[in-house]
């Protein structure tokens, strides 16, 4: 289905994404987990062709036969809404305010060559189907009568209308009330045909996909079925992320990950996670390359 | 956060700085008496003391041009002075207690006053006291009061917002207090700005008011004047329109660069906010 | 949309009775009586009274005001005191040649701001771009009158292509009213063209930052696309607040311009009234104008309604 080698992001010298490669499989629910900062926006805004100015994506990435990566503007929009779909973070801002929800739906469509009539009519059958009340009535509203959770679902819908093959998903449910989250982790985890979902919440991960990728550094770490990298992380970074998730009994202090996120270009040479490594030697100097069938790590000093 | 000095900025300052120099210069020395009419120089070409040369009176366009840029400056001064006094406060009760009758009242006022554009007032002022430099600074300086009201409010409205103006608040400050300590040095840099955009304006303005009659009286030299004196000779002598011209074109455009220059200088943040034109 | 429309609706009407209150109560405040004036200092007291009864300035100022303000509302603006001609048909004749004057300078504004302004936006990386922002830098510190004066020098004074000013109505000589009005034009259109050129290229740049033109792309759309479909009406809203206040000070341009040009429009009507010391014909042609500039605001606010349905 998706098939990523080798991408990597650089804005003028400094490398944001480094060497990303992964694959998923028709129907594949996976996660890419990290904090912000670690590249894994700029992975999908890439796969999109969305990158900001003066940022570029080098590599590959092949979309059931199709080249996503250096391809010209004019061809990688044809598939964009079609063969993969994004959501983004913020529901508020994303859709246009001066247009009817139900049009902005039946947009999606017309401009991959559905008749005018029909989109309309299939624009209402969408918004039922990501669950939105009297969806012909809701239709008619402009986006400023929706709730957060509500203009989040017509991006769905938006996102659903033209059946792509993937689904991208970016932090969907962080500006959401946490009653709704759920609800539309559920959603999402139902009618997406392949998915990747980002996030840096682990326990959405969890909830949501079957395998994990976890980015650092514009790097992926770890990557590897979720009740593996969950329960046996590998990764010593992934094994701090985890260890600073978990809940702790009463007293006991939070085990966090020394130090901070260095900003973008500041990371250092050889293993990206070595100036903040408890178990870091003079090994780490030299890059680690990602190892392992199934679950792989990119460690010189793993945990077991 | 402050911004980075920027081009602009530099080009800005140079510009006014030069007229706020030739203004100053010209208390103490100017090449000849600009109102000194004298018909041997008559339309005398540039040369010989006479740098730019002489108008139909004989007199020097050069030293009128230095006691112009006074003219241009004493009004604007004067005018950003009344409506910068007027129509911050007026602003930041606006901005303080945004729901209250108050502010809906001086808002609407403003709006009004806004309908009475600087040229209107100027000439009803004018045909009621007689027309004159006073007349023209205190037209464009009213009609400048809504500006300035408005961007007070706009950046009274952002600071009440902030965390240290809620702490001030929560600890029973005064509100007169919370005005001149906490809200008038925030909105500071924004009224610097504001200031420097309608000092353009008013210059435009105060041109336009000379170049009808309706501002500064002969013989006291402004570019306004100068400009609409070289219209009838536009034919034989374009350069009587040139100077004058490009001094208020030049003065206008330094004024624009300083404003938008100290925008971006003074407070990145406050880029949301626009200066009034 | 209705309430919002009736709220505006009474904002104009009151505007308008204040500003008649005040343009009155100021014209007022004028030293010497308008009788004594016409009749000169010879004038016996009997006639000065009749005069006065006559103009109807010996009642008092608000019987004087109703008299007034109740005759603007069906156009009736008074009988000049000086010339003893209505004023009425002179402001309508005049009114004429000034909206011409600033509807045609709009346009020119609108022709240059929009496209100039959209692709300084676009390209506002490029030397293209950023040397469009500068030209408009400088565009704006030229006063329109300086404009007119510049062009009539190249136009009319070089190359003797167009006339440097007067007006021919357009029932007279279509082509000879057209030519004479270019200059005109150009000054108004210009010098606002520059000004708008630069808030269309903020309104379009903070568009092109909004996370919808992302999901219009994410659909499918290209970069252009997606500011055309989605970008322009969105940005068209602050723009259309600028374009009202630029129309008023259009006006007031247009006050200058016709003296630069010689156009016999509401300008030059209320500049020869205060020269021949005309009062009521000076209050009626501030009353015109002030009145315009609360109609411009007016179709703003509605224009708004009609772009944006968070208003409505």
């Amino acid at each position: 289905m998706l098939s990523v080698d080798g991408l990597t992001v650089r804005a003028d010298a400094v490398e944001l994404v480094r060497e990303v490669s992964f694959d998923i499989a028709p129907g594949e629910r996976v996660g890419l987990i990290g904090e912000s900062g670690s590249g894994k926006s700029l992975t999908a805004l890439s796969l999109m062709g969305l990158l900001p100015e003066g940022v570029r994506a080098s590599g590959t990435a092949r979309l059931g036969g199709r080249d996503l990566v250096g391809v010209p503007e004019g061809r990688i929009k044809d598939l964009r809404g079609r063969e993969v779909s994004m959501v983004f973070q913020e529901p508020m801002t994303a859709l246009n305010p001066l247009m009817r929800v139900g049009a902005q739906v039946a947009e999606v469509m017309t401009l991959h060559g559905r008749p005018r009539a029909e989109a309309r009519t299939r624009a209402v059958e969408l918004l039922d189907r990501v669950r939105l009340p009297r969806p012909a009535q809701l239709a008619r509203s402009y986006p400023h009568q929706l709730s957060g959770g509500q203009r989040q679902r017509v991006m769905l819908a938006i996102a659903l209308a033209n059946e792509p093959g993937l689904l991208i998903c970016d932090e969907p449910t962080t500006a959401l009330d946490v009653t709704v989250q759920k609800q539309m982790l559920e959603l999402i985890a139902e009618v997406a045909p392949a998915l990747l979902f980002i996030t840096h919440d682990l326990a959405v991960v969890a909830s949501v996909c079957e395998r994990v990728l976890v980015m650092y550094g514009g790097r992926v770490v770890e990557s590897g079925p979720i009740r593996e990298v969950f329960t046996r992380p590998r990764h010593r970074y992934t094994e701090g992320l985890l260890a600073a998730s978990k809940l702790t009994p009463r007293g006991t202090r939070l085990p966090t990950i020394k130090g901070s996120v260095p900003a973008a270009g500041r990371f250092p040479e050889g293993c990206v996670f070595s100036n903040r490594c408890p178990h870091a030697t003079q090994r780490c100097e030299t890059e680690p390359e990602l190892t392992g069938e199934g679950h792989a790590h990119a460690c010189w000093h793993p945990a077991d | 956060m402050r911004g980075r000095v920027n081009a602009g900025l530099i080009a800005g300052a140079v510009l006014v700085g030069i007229v706020v120099l030739a203004a100053l210069v010209s208390f103490v020395w100017t090449p000849h008496d600009p109102t000194l009419v004298d018909a041997a120089n008559k339309l005398r070409e540039p040369g010989g003391g006479y740098l730019l040369g002489a108008d139909k009176f004989g007199r020097d366009t050069f030293s009128q041009l230095m006691v112009g840029a006074r003219t241009t400056l004493y009004v604007g001064i004067v005018a950003v002075g009344i409506a910068a006094l007027i129509g911050t406060p007026l602003g930041m009760i606006a901005g303080m207690t945004p729901r209250g009758w108050l502010s809906e009242l001086i808002m609407r006022v403003n709006d009004l006053v806004f309908a009475f554009p600087a040229l209107l007032l100027a000439v009803m002022l004018g045909a009621v006291y007689g027309a004159g430099t006073l007349t023209a600074m205190i037209a464009i300086g009213v009609a400048t009061v809504p500006a300035f009201a408005r961007v007070a409010r706009a950046a009274t409205m952002q600071v009440m917002v902030t965390d240290y103006i809620l702490a001030a608040r929560a600890a029973g400050r005064r509100r007169a207090a919370i005005a001149v300590r906490h809200v008038l040095p925030n909105i500071g840099s924004m009224l610097i700005v504001q200031a420097s955009v309608s000092f353009a304006i008013a210059i435009l303005a105060e041109a336009a008011l000379s170049f009808l009659g309706f501002g500064t009286r002969p013989p006291i030299p402004s570019w306004g004047r100068m400009l609409q004196e070289s219209q009838e000779l536009l034919f034989s002598t374009p350069r009587l329109a040139l100077w004058p011209g490009l001094a208020i074109a030049l003065a206008v455009l330094g004024f624009n660069l300083l404003g938008d220059g100290l925008r971006d200088y003074l407070d990145p943040k406050l880029r949301r906010i626009r200066a009034e034109r | 949309m209705i309430l919002y429309l009736l709220k505006r609706l009474a904002v104009l009407l009151a505007s308008t009775a204040v500003a008649g209150v005040a343009v009155f109560a100021f014209m007022a405040l004028l030293p010497g009586d308008p009788a004594e004036i016409a009749l000169g200092v010879n004038a016996t007291p009997d006639a000065v009274a009749a005069l006065r009864e006559r103009f109807g300035t010996d009642r008092p100022p608000p019987a004087q005001f109703a008299d007034w303000f109740g005759g603007l509302l069906h156009g009736d603006f008074g009988t000049s005191y000086v010339t003893s001609s209505p004023i009425g048909p002179q402001i309508g004749d005049r009114l004429g040649v000034t909206a011409v004057l600033v509807l045609g300078g709009m346009v020119i504004a609108l022709l240059i701001a929009v496209p100039a302004g959209t692709f300084a936006a676009v390209h506002h990386r490029n030397p293209l771009g950023v040397a469009i922002s500068a030209a408009s830098q400088v565009g704006i510190a030229i006063p329109a009158f300086l404009a007119g004066i510049l062009l009539v020098f190249v136009f009319a004074v070089k190359a003797q292509a167009l006339p440097s000013g007067g007006y021919v109505p357009i029932a007279e000589d279509p082509q000879a009213w057209l030519l004479g009005l270019l200059l005109p034009w150009l000054s108004l259109g210009l010098v606002q063209g520059a000004v708008l050129t630069r808030y269309v290229r903020s309104a379009v740049l903070d568009v092109m930052r909004e996370d919808y033109l992302r999901t219009a792309r994410a659909k499918g759309r290209g970069r252009m696309g997606a500011l055309w479909r989605h970008g322009l009406r969105n940005a068209s809203i602050p723009v259309v607040t600028v374009l009202g206040l630029q129309l008023a000070t259009l006006l007031i341009g247009a006050v200058v311009v016709e003296r630069v040009f010689v156009i016999p429009g509401l300008g030059d009507l209320l500049l020869n009234g205060v020269a021949g010391r005309d009062l009521l014909l000076v209050q009626g042609v501030v009353m015109v104008l002030v009145v315009a500039v609360l109609l411009i605001n007016f179709v703003v606010d509605v224009t708004y309604a009609v772009l944006d349905p968070r208003l409505r």
